[in-house]
């Protein structure tokens, strides 16, 4: 059975459909990117799942549960967690009361929270700095706890939102490693939504391509990458051309 | 047991603070010893009062970052349950004050469900119109008084009464509100590091990221303003028997709401001493302000025009309040 399964989900906004009849399924423990040109309504399709926005129609079934109707925090108690794109960690917490925050799911004891997002930050090469306020960090590492923070609580799903955009290789390479941590040491499955190729070709099992609000690929990095209508849609020709030893 | 351990843990403070601190609590225990004017022993009671109606607004307001300008209410409700029980039952304080804290929350929650459906400004002006339902259905109804409110009439009972807290001397007060506020700091302190506390810090910061991380960003918001009208029930019922004459005006009215946000926000919202540090500007201010003006018909009102200044002030330079001032001046010394 897969770990969630999205059946025919359509979203609109007054005529604008974000999400037109959109399939798939993800496994326990795979890692799947999602691509797709601005506004192609990935981030959409994440708020649908997560119970941020009602669905127009179609249903997501997680862990072989409905949970179509649920609201963002149930979702989030049943292991689905995420990030979002256009912010980071609560900036007036310090590192550690952020991830803190995420593991207080898990518990009401504050020293077992406290131990638990030790433990990450440690996991995620973040020791040191978790007395720091995270509005004092540069965001390469804002993102990173991000992920920690939701990490947290626990889930068997993480839900990725452009953790990468906006920084340089070095920072992708800190990002691309805590990725493959959670992914591949913890077993936790992925939906990493990313406009940064090296790093969505690189880590996903799976890629699913989104245009205009509708799947147009689904498939190993490899073959999507190859597909035309992919390339005519978002990649484009150079981007084949250039990056001809990666494929 | 371990929230018992971490209301009494300071450790995340630094020593100065603490040391500051427990020379104003040794302060607090031995002022009545010394000779005091009665009207200093009074601002005395009223800092205290003032400092846990602050306290308890921190936790919704300062922590939780929901303006609340309607705390007042549930003085009033605390101060009504205990004057009326009293007075027409001669049942005692130590009773009537926790059905008075019961009272308060239900009607809380009552408030509470629809008025945390709202965000922001909305939110704070919706707290005010609801606040003053209760004040205009006391204004009216005859069995508590209507608006001429309830008198406990201290002759009947022997003093000083321990039970009713009925007594003469106000030394007597002084260290039952400051038994008070001793453990509405304990509490405030174990509160900010509990699990609650910490989602309310994160709801204050952001509301979807909250509930993405399994919050009940709705519930969390309801439980935590009805910790805070618990916190200023209390005072109401103690301010029944301390000032023994009640009105629905000057228990349930709009300028103790403000003033109860106010000394949170002065002193730093958001902070375990922001609080007490606010009530001890802002109490002296207000009885020079009463003095000073006296019945100056005319001039009624100017303190709320003060008290709207302040705000802005506020609002402008430094939303953390003196204690945010505080913390920025440390930081920069650090570095
Ligand atoms: N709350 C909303 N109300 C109205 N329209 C919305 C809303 N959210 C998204 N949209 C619209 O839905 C479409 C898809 O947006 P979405 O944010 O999902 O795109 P995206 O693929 O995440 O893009 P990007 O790569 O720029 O982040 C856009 O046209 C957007 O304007
Ligand atoms: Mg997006």
């Amino acid at each position: 059975m897969a770990l969630l399964e999205v059946l025919n989900l359509t979203k609109t906004f007054g005529g604008l459909s974000a999400n037109q009849d959109i399939s798939f399924s993800v496994q326990e423990g795979e890692l799947v990117g999602i691509i797709g040109p601005n506004g192609a309504g990935k981030t959409t399709l994440f708020n649908c799942i997560s119970g941020f926005y009602p669905v127009s129609s179609g249903k997501v079934i997680f862990n072989g549960k409905n949970i179509t109707a649920l609201k963002a925090h149930e979702t989030a108690r049943r292991g689905l967690a995420r990030t979002f794109q256009i912010y980071a960690a609560s900036g007036d917490l310090t590192v550690i009361e952020n991830v803190m925050v995420g593991c207080f799911m898990r518990t009401r004891s504050r020293s077992k929270a406290q131990a638990a997002a030790e433990e990450i930050l440690n996991e995620f090469n973040l020791t040191g700095i978790g007395d720091v306020f995270v509005g004092e960090l540069p965001v390469a590492v804002q993102k990173r706890v991000t992920m920690a923070t939701a990490l947290g609580s626990g889930p068997r799903l993480l839900l990725l939102d452009e953790v990468a955009a906006g920084l340089t290789p070095n920072e992708i390479e800190e990002i691309m490693a805590n990725i493959r941590h959670i992914h591949s040491h913890l077993g936790i499955a992925v939906m990493l939504i990313e406009h940064v190729m090296e790093l969505v070709m690189k880590v996903s099992d799976r890629v699913m391509v989104l245009d205009y609000g509708r799947k147009i690929a689904d498939g190993p990095p490899r073959t999507v990458a190859k597909d035309p209508e992919v390339i005519k849609a978002y990649l484009g020709e150079r981007f084949v051309r250039e990056h001809q030893e990666m494929l | 047991m371990e929230t018992l351990k971490s209301a009494f843990d300071f450790s995340d403070f630094p020593r100065l603070d603490i040391s500051i601190a427990g020379i104003i609590a040794i302060f607090l225990l031995v002022f009545p010893l010394f000779s005091h004017s009665a009207f200093a022993m009074a601002t005395m009671i009223q800092f205290l009062m003032f400092s846990v109606y602050g306290m308890g607004w921190n936790t919704i307001g300062g922590y939780g970052g929901q303006v609340d300008l309607g705390k007042a209410q549930y003085v009033g409700i605390g101060a009504y349950t205990t004057a009326v029980l009293l007075i027409r039952w001669n049942i005692p304080f130590w009773f009537s004050m926790p059905l008075g804290v019961c009272l308060a929350m239900a009607w809380s929650f009552i408030i509470g469900y629809p008025l945390f459906r709202l965000k922001g400004h909305y939110f704070a002006i919706a707290t005010i119109a609801t606040s003053l339902v209760l004040m205009d259905l006391f204004s009216v109804w005859e069995f508590v008084g209507a608006a001429r409110g309830l008198e406990i009439s201290p002759i009947k009972y022997h003093y000083p009464d321990f039970w009713r807290l009925i007594f003469k001397k106000d030394i007597y007060y002084y260290y039952v509100i400051l038994g008070f506020f001793f453990v509405g700091i304990l509490y405030v302190n174990g509160f900010r590091r509990s699990r609650l506390g910490f989602q309310l810090r994160s709801i204050r910061d952001n509301e979807e990221m909250a509930s993405s991380l399994g919050i009940n960003v709705h519930w969390a918001k309801i439980k935590t303003y009805a910790i805070a009208t618990a916190f200023v029930s209390v005072v109401g019922s103690f301010h029944a028997c301390y000032i023994k004459n009640i009105e629905p005006q000057d228990t349930m009215g709009l300028d103790l709401s403000i003033l109860i946000a106010l000394m949170a926000m002065l002193g730093g919202a958001g902070s375990l001493w922001g609080p007490i540090i606010g009530a001890a500007v802002l109490i002296p201010l207000k009885s020079y302000l009463k003095a000073w003006l006296g019945g100056a018909a005319g001039l009624a009102g100017i303190d709320l025009v003060i008290y709207a200044v302040i705000i802005m002030l506020i609002s402008a330079l430094e939303p953390r309040g003196i204690w945010g001032i505080v913390e920025k001046v440390r930081r920069r010394r650090w570095q």
